[in-house]
């Protein structure tokens, strides 16, 4: 899953678009897949480090708790309904949000569109 | 160079007792359809139905644009007022669009929020319709999220709602239209998408006037898309099944916004609902 992480982290530096709407970004991330923590750090929209916990001194702005399985699908080009999106996710019982959820959704598109980054489609599925 | 066959002109209607500037377009003719959009939009959203050639042959479309929303301008005063849409306001509005436009018991056809005043309507006042076409439409739908999200000072009320009800859409939407539909909510006016929202999930007084429509005289055909989070098949299935007679189709590529997100896919479930409406009698403009 680190190298899934470490491919949105490259693919990110390549897409201006993304870089722009994230420019008022710099926040920690936790995403939690299966119990595994892994910590997005972003820096003015760049996501400078992926670090793999636990940790319990790494504080974090807010979180995506789901699993693998609810990942791999999402990454599908073409999701099934529920898995589409991250609130689906939520929607279907495979994903829980928390944390600061302001933060998150003035940044929703931004947060949205580095996730799919791992999407196995080029195009982007906001 | 292309020109379309839509044309956009306004009426003035009298709503809660003051003038309203409604702007609306039509193209077709025969049967008149008249469209409503979903919250925090406007009427662009049935371009591409009212560009359709096949289906404007025999059908007229109409849509007009809620005041607060796209070319309608908000009632004066607004400045100081919060936007708040009310099911008695909101019926009250299709109402008077259709005696000042002066159609002649149209099919109604809404979505989402549309949806969900076609079925007040079928219920309430369906002396006044031919027939009742509710997309996305459910019974009642309690918010996941705060709408008071969409209307804060310290951030883009329009960006943030374009960003949500992309969960909306479904990964089958051509790219160019998934944005022209995210587009119309980046537009939206301060609090309307809030406004809107707040008529859509705190007002469940149509669940207990579900079971009085009677889909003999006009007729209840509700679609929905696999990809609506909002009023998922299980939300549109139960609705449907608490109206006697009403019908459902369930839409597997498509999501909220069917006519706008995905036109061709939504094509042929529209032809569909359009066949099980009745044809008017000849006095029908």
């Amino acid at each position: 899953m680190i190298e899934t992480f470490k491919h949105i982290q490259s693919s990110l530096e390549a897409m201006p678009h993304l870089l722009r709407l994230g420019r008022l970004f710099s926040e920690t991330v936790l995403i939690e897949i299966d119990g595994n923590e892994f910590y997005l750090s972003f820096e003015k929209g760049h996501l400078v480090s992926v670090v793999e916990g636990p940790s319990r001194k790494t504080p974090w702005r807010f979180a995506l708790r789901t699993d693998a399985d609810s990942l791999n699908k999402f990454w599908q080009a073409r999701p099934e309904p529920g898995f589409h999106d991250i609130f689906g996710l939520v929607k279907i019982g495979r994903g829980r949000i928390d944390g600061d959820i302001l933060s998150l959704v003035k940044n929703l598109r931004f947060f949205k569109e580095v996730l799919t980054l791992a999407r196995a489609k080029e195009e982007l599925v906001a | 160079m292309t020109i379309e066959p839509i044309t956009g002109r306004y009426v003035t209607v009298t709503i809660d007792g003051a003038p309203r500037r409604i702007y609306f377009e039509e193209a077709g003719q025969g049967r008149p359809v008249l469209c409503l959009h979903t919250a925090g939009a406007d009427t662009r959203q049935w371009r591409h139905l009212m560009n359709d050639a096949g289906i404007t042959a025999s059908n007229r479309l109409i849509a007009f644009d809620m005041p607060w929303h796209g070319k309608s301008l908000p009632p004066e005063g607004f400045e100081t007022q919060e936007y708040l849409l009310t099911t008695e306001a909101y019926i009250e509005t299709v109402l008077a669009v259709i005696d000042g436009l002066g159609l002649d018991r149209p099919v109604l056809a809404g979505c989402s929020m549309g949806g969900r005043i076609a079925l007040q309507l079928a219920a309430l006042h369906a002396d006044k319709f031919s027939g009742f076409i509710a997309i996305e439409a459910s019974d009642f739908q309690p918010a996941w999220y705060d709408i008071d999200w969409f209307h804060r000072p310290d951030a883009h009320g329009g960006e943030m709602g374009a960003a949500l009800v992309s969960a909306n859409i479904s990964p089958y939407a051509p790219k160019t239209e998934r944005w022209n539909t995210l587009w119309m909510f980046m537009q939206s006016g301060p609090g309307v998408f809030r406004g809107d929202l707040s008529f859509y999930t705190r007002d469940d007084s149509l669940i207990p006037r579900l079971p009085t429509i009677d889909t003999r005289r006009t007729p209840v055909h509700i679609i929905v898309g696999a990809y609506d989070l909002t009023c998922t098949p299980e939300d549109a299935a139960r609705t449907a099944k608490a109206i006697p007679g009403a019908t459902l189709a369930v839409m597997g590529e498509l999501g909220h916004f069917p006519m706008s997100e995905h036109p061709e896919g939504f094509r042929p479930f529209f032809v569909e609902a359009l066949e099980k409406m009745p044809r008017p009698t000849a006095k029908a403009a």
